[in-house]
């Protein structure tokens, strides 16, 4: 076999050509793996929002929070479910929640956003105890005190700090903390008092959702076979996981579908690249193939060592492109989530396997570029090939 | 060379103390180390000598091709060693034909396209350009080869297309190369005869770097260049 | 013959390596309109927006009802020709819950005085004005779903529960770009008489048409300013502002796309350079021989522009001639039935394709700048000793 230093070598030798196919390779991948990090960073930022034993209980055909609507008496009566779990003070581990949106100006846009309001009662943290204040204090329960997710924080105008936005006129609410939940959709919204919000929302005595703990996830069954039994009701049950899960689906077929699209357009052109840049190789070394051929290797042997220096180049560019897209971790990317027609902060999630992932991809655009260039070079007869 | 004729009017090469010196790795390597020498107009003269002797570079400082490092190099009434790039190609269009070892033609042009190219850079007509170049492949025999490509001819045929594009700007001076370097030796000869015919029917001052010494004979006078320096 | 059409001959020389630059190009000018084509048409909605049309909507939150009242309070404004109300119906169809399209509630008689640009046959309207459930659907929905006039269709509510029926009274088509031709409209009397009291008399938004365009913002801030003393407050803008407040809710991915824009423009360069390179190296000596035969150093760039120029020009001619079908055809009947919210016009617009075709032309004159630089500036005896 031939060595693949020998392949390394060429590579170096035209320093040139080399890098700027390995570039054209590499802003492949680099877009390949952005568009994977922000797919996965869609479906985890909602899916931290979403935990095994949890139930969310919304009005029949809802589908979402926002249309949803249960009436007061309604969310005692599952509060009280046996599947649902207790705290240690003996009430009952859920909670019955408000969710709005509001029209804020988007900062660094000419436009208005939706934000995402949830009227949350007081024991909120008690139900979702991943959430922590990093900044502020907590809100004063039934005040006109608001504390902001710390991935929506700053992007809106009035969501920071110490300033304030209306609901209401002449009734402003104050951001009185910033609050961080591992990096879930939770984030990415504004938590107030869930009667200040009901009253603004016009809710009095109604709410969007109730979510309860179970005593275990395996209680999920019983607990919406409970609830869906009492047709009266018109309640549809779901995992808390499934519903972030659905969520997500939308935006993901989006960005996925504009993502791939973009991405396999943008690999044909590289892989044209890649070709090229093979076949000027082969052009230019025909002597050193006859050479070779003459010496004795075998047509496989040089298929393989020019299949091989194709993928070599495109690993480089693969490296240099799955590298560079690590440094969109530090981008902070928003989208409207179709569902609750709000922003929502998502980052550029990496992962192991969407690395490897992405090399694969630069060792497959290696390959097919490389495959004709090399079997042409296996084609050559070594004496066409010396007299080149 | 007669004295009467040096009286009579000013040799057209004239090289007085011409060097050159090529920098490698910042290492300075004299390739031509002092040279005078005085080529009078319509003489056929052959420059031998070993490799790296310098003959080559010498041909190109003639040409118009390179510059030397020091010296005076007047070549047809103009001084060269002063003269810009772009200054030093006008005079190169206007005075010289080259001819190469390797023929050098375009491959995606055909024979007479391959000679009107110089013929690019002046203000003739399309149709004069045309005929000028049919004219000059008449000269070298290959007019009916007129739209052959390179591909098509044999190297002796390229060669003799190569010779019709050094003659079709009607230049006094002929630079060649190895001009028989790549033939064999019945289409060396073709070549050498042909020379011969523009140096006596044509006028035409004809200088060649040649190694072969059958071509180096055909010249009326020989130079031997060994290490720099003429010998 | 001329330097130009020998630049032009060489690229034949190389036939293959020319054809698969000038894919790999095109390639590159597809992915270009493609994304250009989805900017402008996402900006269509602002670009075509009805200067002279205005919509109040609640001050806080797109999900906050106005009073009907609003709307007769704002036909009395000075400058307002006409004003009409809608509400959202967020209604779904039970047969395909994936297929979303904008369903409203709208004020049957003045509607079309407000939207004049639908398209709508008088003896449909007079159908649809006749029958309480009439509804008048897009020309692209009712093709998608396989609606005809006189058919029957069930929608299920998810803000307002049950299934509601309706009867396709007739189709509009557009003489607009930035109009969704997959609406479905119908009588706001017909929700409004069967939702419960609590919420009889309620629409989402109020659209008006004013006498004298340049004034719109006048107009919206006397509005603005009659309801600012009222227990419900309002938000005027035009609908030029309210469309970019729509896009402003995407300026991520607008400026994502933006981005991959400029990725597809360096890519291009690089295939582009690089094949460019790679046919001077090859031709070094040719052009050591124009030069011995007095052409200038400009000429040999020349003479390489030329090359590339000549690629730049096909590039973009053959990108174009892909884009056509694939983005008029399929891509853009694609996203205008099932995203015709965000792409009503989903069609490559002249100016893309200019830019498409300049770009190909200036970026291949950018890629041969180093390669027509080297050449020209390398000595003459350098480049006549070069073995290709």
């Amino acid at each position: 076999m031939i060595p693949v230093a020998y392949n390394l070598r060429n590579l170096a030798v035209r320093k040139t050509t080399t890098l700027a196919t390995a570039a054209g390779l590499g802003l492949v991948v680099f877009v390949f793996a952005s568009v994977l990090m922000l797919a996965n960073s869609i479906e985890r930022t909602l899916g931290r929002s979403g935990r095994p034993d949890v139930a969310i209980v919304l009005r029949k055909g809802s589908d979402a929070e926002l249309a949803s609507g249960i009436e007061a008496q309604q969310v005692s009566l599952i509060l009280g479910n046996a599947d649902v779990a207790k705290r240690p003070d003996g009430k009952p581990d859920g909670v019955g929640e408000i969710a709005a949106v509001i029209l804020l100006p988007k900062l660094g846009t000419d436009g208005e956003s939706n934000v995402q309001v949830r009227g949350v009662p007081d024991d909120v943290m008690a139900f979702r105890p991943s959430v922590t204040l990093v900044e502020g204090r907590p809100a004063q329960p039934g005040s006109d005190e608001v504390i902001v997710g710390k991935a929506i924080s700053g992007r809106f105008k009035g969501l920071t700090l110490g300033q304030s936005f209306e609901l209401r006129k002449n009734r402003p609410l104050k951001v009185v903390g910033i609050f961080a939940d591992g990096g879930s959709s939770f984030e990415s919204e504004v938590w107030g008092d869930v009667h200040s919000v009901g009253s603004a929302f016009g809710r009095q005595g109604s709410m969007s959702s109730v979510r309860v703990r179970l005593l275990s996830p395996a209680k999920f069954d019983g607990f919406k076979a409970s609830i869906d039994q009492n047709q009266q009701l018109g309640l549809e049950v779901l995992r808390e996981t499934d519903y972030y899960e659905k969520q997500s689906e939308g935006m993901n077929v989006f960005i996925g579908a504009l993502g791939i699209s973009i991405a396999f357009l943008f690999s044909v052109g590289a892989m044209i690249g890649a070709m090229i840049t093979m076949y000027g190789s082969i052009a230019n070394r025909q002597r050193e193939i006859g050479t070779l051929r003459a010496l004795g290797f075998s047509r496989f042997s040089i298929l393989l060592s020019f299949l091989l220096e194709s993928i070599c180049l495109a690993l480089i560019g693969g490296a240099i492109g799955a590298l560079a897209s690590l440094a969109m971790g530090m981008v902070r990317f928003s989208m409207v989530n179709f569902a609750s027609f709000s922003e929502v902060v998502f980052t550029f999630e990496p992962t192991p396997g969407i690395m490897l992932g992405s090399l694969a991809v630069a060792v497959v655009m290696g390959l097919f570029g490389g495959f004709l260039p090399a079997v042409q070079a296996a084609r050559m007869s070594p004496i066409k090939a010396m007299r080149g | 060379m007669g004295e009467g004729q040096r009286e009579g009017k000013k040799p057209i090469v004239e090289l007085d103390g011409v060097g050159k010196t090529y920098f490698r790795d910042k290492e300075p390597v004299v390739v031509l180390d002092n040279i005078s020498l005085d080529i009078e107009e319509g003489s056929y003269e052959a420059l031998m000598g070993p490799s790296g002797s310098g003959k080559s570079t010498l041909l190109n400082l003639i040409a118009g091709l390179d510059r030397p490092s020091r010296g005076s190099a007047r070549v047809a009434g103009q001084e060269l060693s002063g003269m810009s790039d772009s200054a030093l190609a006008t005079f190169r269009s206007r005075t010289m034909g080259f001819i190469f070892q390797a023929y050098n033609l375009m491959p995606v042009l055909t024979a007479v396209e391959n000679v009107e190219l110089p013929l690019l850079l002046t203000k003739l007509s399309r149709g004069e350009r045309k005929k000028r170049a049919q004219t000059a492949l008449r000269v070298v025999g290959l007019e009916e080869r007129m739209n052959h490509y390179p591909r098509q001819l044999s190297g002796g045929q390229e060669q003799r297309v190569a010779i019709a594009r050094a003659i079709v700007n009607d230049p006094r001076i002929i630079v060649a190369d190895e001009p028989t370097g790549d033939l064999d030796r019945k289409s060396a000869d073709e070549i050498l005869t042909l020379l011969e015919k523009l140096n006596k029917e044509f006028n035409k001052t004809i200088l060649m770097v040649t190694h072969d010494p059958q071509a180096a004979e055909r010249a009326t006078v020989i130079h031997r260049l060994d290490k720099g320096n003429l010998s | 013959m001329s330097l130009l059409s020998i630049a032009a001959r060489n690229l034949l020389r190389n036939k293959f390596r020319t054809i698969f630059t000038v894919l790999g190009a095109a390639v590159a000018v597809l992915a270009f309109v493609f994304i250009q084509t989805m900017l402008t048409s996402w900006s269509a909605g602002v670009e075509f927006a009805a200067k002279d049309r205005i919509a109040t909507r609640h001050k806080v939150s797109m999900i906050l009802p106005l009073p009907k009242r609003y709307a007769d309070t704002i036909r009395e404004v000075p400058g307002v020709k006409h004003a009409s109300y809608f509400q959202w119906f967020g209604g779904v169809d039970p047969k395909d819950k994936n297929n979303f399209f904008a369903n409203t509630a709208v004020e049957s008689k003045t509607v079309f005085d407000i939207y004049d640009e639908m398209v709508v046959a008088p003896e449909d309207k007079a159908r649809w004005l006749a029958d309480r459930q009439g509804a008048i659907v897009g020309a692209v929905l009712a093709k998608k779903m396989g609606l005809k006039v006189g058919d029957r269709v069930t929608l299920q509510g998810t803000i307002f529960p049950g299934d509601w029926q309706f009867n396709v009274s007739g189709i509009y088509t557009a003489s607009r770009r930035s109009i969704d031709q997959s609406q479905f409209f119908f009588h706001w009397d017909y929700l409004n008489e069967s939702v419960p009291e609590p919420q009889r008399d309620q629409v989402a938004w109020i659209s008006a048409r004013l006498d004298d365009p340049t004034r719109s913002a006048e107009v919206s801030a006397a509005i603005d300013r009659i309801f600012d003393e009222k227990d419900v407050q309002t938000a005027t803008m035009s609908e030029r502002a309210m469309n970019l407040s729509f896009m402003a809710m995407f300026s991520a991915v607008l400026s994502a796309l933006d981005a991959v824009s400029i990725i597809i423009l360096v890519i291009m360069v690089m295939i582009l350079g690089n094949t460019i390179a790679m046919g001077v190296r090859e031709r070094t000596r040719e052009y050591g021989v124009l030069r011995a035969v007095g052409f200038q150093p400009k000429h040999v760039g020349l003479f390489i522009l030329g090359e590339a120029l000549t690629i730049g020009v096909l590039a973009g001619v053959v990108g174009l001639g892909i884009s056509y079908p694939l983005v008029e055809l399929m891509f853009g009947r694609f996203l205008e039935e099932n995203m015709g919210g965000m792409f009503p016009y989903f069609r490559i617009a002249p100016m893309t394709m200019v830019a498409a075709v300049l770009l190909a032309v200036t970026l291949s004159v950018v890629a041969s700048l180093i390669p027509a630089y080297r050449a020209a500036k390398l000595s003459v005896t350098d480049a006549l000793r070069r073995v290709a």
